[in-house]
């Protein structure tokens, strides 16, 4: 009997057209992937090579003042790719890879974008997360709608009945065929852009491909459940077309206005303006209450005074600027916090759809969602409060800049960490998978045999 | 073709369809639907103008009330420009959510248009957004394909075909006849959204600077009318062609998952692929270096500027900047300032062409696509497309250069000439020329903007619904009755 169902599946064009198609579809996803490594990685390479020769060229020209040259000199950092991230772009192709910042007030500094074709992100890349999410399950419902509703349809029902192996196994003989066909060729193409992506295999890559095994389990359990209601193809097809459109467009698309309903961030424009502000108002203003403020901020440095009578000092300078990141840093708070919410609601939310559940895992674990962006922009702050205080007192001494070590300025890179949680990674998508065969189980229960007559 | 049996037709249709109850419920759901998106799209739009009112009358008034101070430093301090939504906008959301709306305006510098909704979102966004213009395009469709698939197959199948077609009726009347009773359902649910959008639109006080709107709406209904009557027609004539109405609903679906899915983003990996464009590291260095290449005005002894000033000393017969008649450090400001936003335009210039030709790409197959074809004629028509967005892009830069410009005419000739530092007496000019600079608004491009741009698309919708009507016309010996 398997060997038989086995032929019969096989020797099927239209599924094995099918399988080859979700192949194919796979191999040009991970070109994509591939290709947006590559562009990442040149991006990175680039900034790196020009951040030393802006340097260089910045300490032969801008050779008086450090504070001066410290108004030119740009230090980068680069939020570090992971190789799984070309299985999962998510949001890096819209947030940027490096960040360069001079030690100036960062606010004006930190929501830098890269330049992108807006048109391209509307459309969304061909990664391997789409093909997944969108391409798979529509290929698991070709193969499933008609599981039963085909024999019916060209009368084998009744042979089937009169078998001694019982209808329900054959069915299920039937469906196990087709969940290992699908599955071999996920699990091949994970194989592939391991080696052709050059991911490592660690707790992320692993929990990757889980996530991918459980999404597409949750559609075999999905149309095993639509065909165990025992209806007529074309009823079945449109049943589990419906679930595929409200799953992939509908639900997340609702869910994602509700959510920036909830929580609008009118924050983000009260952080330009606060900081822009905070900054340039400072020159028309007496300059203690300025430095005064500054040395509040940074006691450390109550040692430095603005020379008596003087028009301008890099002192008073750095503290106007440093005023710019202070004054907004209520509004910048906010819209963190806020962004974090959004994170966090769309994270919950997501427990109960497959779909958002499904994209969301792997743009954690490819280090491609909001949550690692949050993290860079924080590791920034760091990074460039580190740089501040490192150079001002070099600037309030003016310090000689052939006495500095410039070339101990490199990119800098941050590594996110990755987490995974594995009861919320499987649990969620799995305890779905359950009721739904549970569910298609209790279907199956009432006699077959009364359906024999239903078209 | 005679008009009382394309009359008798369609009413069978309609009749018909709408009798089942699945039909009805559909019809509710998205009108509901429909009805969420625009009032929500709606909301949004007002939300945004208020925000960008708020904060924009805010950066007016504080340019405003800058106290008396250098004009260089005015033109530091500079400006805050915000990209207003289109009053159309909350009928197709297209591409707004992914640019910018933002931008600080200073002397000597570009800064990016930041803080776009996707910038501000995680991964949902990427599922789409729910808005009218998303509905009517993608989803809709697949309704009519289901309503439509076994129009005529159906009645094969039953052998009443036959029955129709010795009484008289000819296959272009049977197939006309019959897409436009399954246009005129499609209308129970296009027909009220459009009404409603047209009070939305009414609605909105932006209307009264942007009556433009109202025309473009106009167009916009004919065109969604055009695109129902194409998926229409499409749906009868493969019923009509299959031989099971199984093959015909398999068809009609792999044409919708192809030209809605798979088309749009192979022809984006295409464009990519063809047109590489600079990532902004790329851009900035090569503006960088050709702006060091043509001279640095922070710079004595650099050869441009040197020749600049020797040519000044030498019109006005003196032998030091401090003795010319006009301030000679605005004057180097507004010839750095020229060079620098000339040498940015003509990169950025440069870069648009490529994104222009990367979205030729995908925008050249709307002519094999319709859904590609209405997908960009309503972004271009509700002002959510690139063309709308680089418009801003253009109008703020020119304003920042205005600015900058303007400041260092006042340095020029306000500021008298050997001042050192920009703080002293005669370093100082007054507020009140703040307020003779005029505020940033942001207009809307014409409509022979948007007919140039989206022509393309026009004519695939044109070429789309006569190719149709040529093959049901033309081809009628090829159909099966049995």
């Amino acid at each position: 009997m398997t060997g038989l169902l086995i032929k019969n599946f096989v020797r099927s064009k239209g599924l094995m057209t099918g399988l080859l198609l979700l192949f194919l579809s796979g191999l040009i996803s991970l070109n994509v992937g591939k290709h947006f490594l590559e562009k990442n990685q040149q991006i990175i390479q680039q900034t790196a090579h020009f951040q030393q020769e802006n340097i260089d060229r910045n300490v032969k020209y801008v050779n008086k003042e450090i504070g001066l040259l410290l108004y030119y000199v740009r230090f980068g950092l680069a939020n570090d790719t992971p190789n799984l991230a070309g299985l999962s772009i998510g949001q890096r192709d819209i947030n940027p890879a490096v960040l360069s910042v001079t030690i100036r007030n960062l606010e004006e500094q930190k929501y830098t974008t890269d330049l992108m074709n807006p048109m391209y992100q509307l459309i969304g890349n061909l990664d391997f997360s789409f093909v997944l999410i969108y391409f798979f399950p529509l290929i698991i419902i070709a193969f499933c709608f008609n599981l039963i509703s085909e024999e019916k349809e060209e009368g084998t029902w009744s042979l089937v009945l009169s078998q001694a192996i019982s209808p329900l196994k054959m069915l299920r003989l039937k469906l196990c065929i087709r969940y290992v066909s699908v599955l071999t060729v996920l699990l091949l193409l994970l194989v592939i852009a391991k080696f052709y992506l050059a991911i490592p295999v660690d707790n992320a890559f692993v929990a990757f491909g889980l996530t991918a095994i459980l999404y597409i389990s949750f559609w075999f359990s999905m149309s095993w459940l639509i065909v165990s209601f025992h209806r007529d193809s074309s009823y079945n097809a449109l049943l589990l077309l419906i679930v595929w459109v409200l799953l992939t467009i509908v639900i997340p698309a609702s869910i994602n206005a509700a959510i920036v309903h909830t929580y609008p961030i009118p924050e983000a424009f009260g952080t330009v303006l606060e900081s822009r502000e905070g900054y340039h108002s400072k020159w028309d203003q007496p300059k203690e209450p300025t430095i005064q403020k500054f040395q509040k901020h940074y006691p450390q440095f109550n040692r430095y005074k603005h020379p008596e009578g003087q028009d301008y000092s890099w002192l008073w300078y750095y503290a106007m600027q440093q005023m710019g990141d202070d004054e907004a840093a209520v509004h910048a708070t906010d819209l963190k916090t806020k962004l974090r919410k959004r994170e966090t609601a769309s994270s919950i939310i997501g427990l109960f759809v497959p779909t958002i559940h499904t994209q969301q895992n792997f743009n954690h674990l490819s280090q491609s969602d909001m949550a690692n962006h949050l993290n860079f922009i924080e590791e920034v702050e760091k990074f460039h409060e580190q740089k501040r205080l490192y150079f001002y007192p070099k600037i309030f001494t003016d310090f000689a800049i052939a006495d500095e070590n410039w070339k101990a300025f490199p990119l800098a890179y941050f590594q996110d960490k990755v987490s995974v949680s594995w009861s919320s990674v499987l649990i969620p998508v799995f305890s779905i998978c359950v009721i739904c065969v549970v569910w298609a189980g209790i279907n199956f229960r009432r006699p077959l045999e009364r359906n024999v007559h239903y078209q | 073709m005679r008009f009382s049996v394309l009359r008798i037709l369609s009413r069978q249709v309609y009749r018909s369809t709408i009798k089942k109850r699945s039909t009805l419920w559909l019809i509710g759901i998205f009108n509901l639907m429909l009805l969420f998106a625009v009032v929500s799209g709606y909301q949004i739009l007002t939300t945004q103008q208020q925000i960008v009112d708020e904060y924009s009358h805010q950066v007016r008034h504080r340019w405003e009330k800058s106290p008396d101070k250098h004009p260089h430093r005015m033109a530091h301090y500079g400006y805050v420009a915000f990209r207003q939504k289109f009053p159309l906008s909350f009928f197709d959301f297209g591409m707004d959510s992914y640019v910018g709306n933002a931008v600080f305006l200073e002397a000597h510098r570009q800064n990016t248009v930041n803080f776009s909704e996707a910038s501000l979102s995680n991964g949902l966004l990427r599922f789409g957004e729910i808005s009218a213009g998303l509905i009517l395009q993608l989803l809709l469709p697949l309704v009519i394909f289901f309503w439509g698939f076994d129009l005529i197959s159906a009645e094969r199948e039953n052998g009443t075909l036959r029955i129709l077609l010795t009484q008289g009726i000819s296959w272009p009347e049977l197939i006309i006849g019959k897409c436009l009773g399954l246009f005129s359902v499609s209308l129970t649910i296009f027909a009220p959204v459009a009404v409603i959008s047209l009070i939305l639109l009414f609605c909105n006080e932006a209307i009264s600077e942007n009556w433009q709107a109202l025309g473009y709406f106009a167009i916009l209904v004919v065109a969604y009318l055009v695109y129902l009557l194409i998926v229409s027609l499409l749906a009868v004539f493969v019923s009509a062609k299959s031989n099971t109405s199984k093959s015909a609903l398999t068809k009609l679906i792999g044409f919708w998952l192809f030209f809605t899915l798979i088309l749009p983003k192979i022809s984006l990996v295409a464009g990519q692929s063809l047109y590489p464009s600079p990532s902004k590291i790329e851009f900035d260095t090569a503006v960088e270096q050709e702006l060091l290449a043509l001279g640095d005005s922070h710079n004595p002894n650099d050869p441009h500027f040197k020749a600049l000033k020797d040519s000044l000393l030498q019109a006005y017969g003196v032998d030091s900047t401090h003795k010319l008649p006009f301030n000679y450090g605005g004057y180097v400001m507004r010839e750095g300032e020229r060079l620098s936003a000339e040498t940015y335009k003509r990169h950025q210039t440069k870069l648009v062409a490529i994104y222009q030709k990367q979205q030729n790409v995908v925008r050249l197959t709307a002519l094999c696509n319709p859904f590609m074809a209405i997908k960009n004629l309503s972004m271009a028509l509700s002002g959510t497309d690139y063309a709308t967005y680089h418009d801003f892009e253009n109008q703020a830069e020119a304003y920042r250069y205005k600015l900058a410009q303007t400041m260092n005419e006042l340095q020029i000739k306000l500021i008298s000439n050997p001042t050192k530092g920009s703080s002293g007496k005669q370093a100082i000019i007054s507020q009140k020329h703040w307020a003779e600079f005029p505020d940033f608004s942001h207009h809307f491009p014409t409509f022979v903007h948007v007919f140039q741009q989206e022509k393309l698309a026009i004519f695939s919708l044109i070429i789309w619904i006569s190719g149709l009507y040529f093959l049901v016309t033309l081809s009628s010996k090829h159909f099966k009755a049995f």
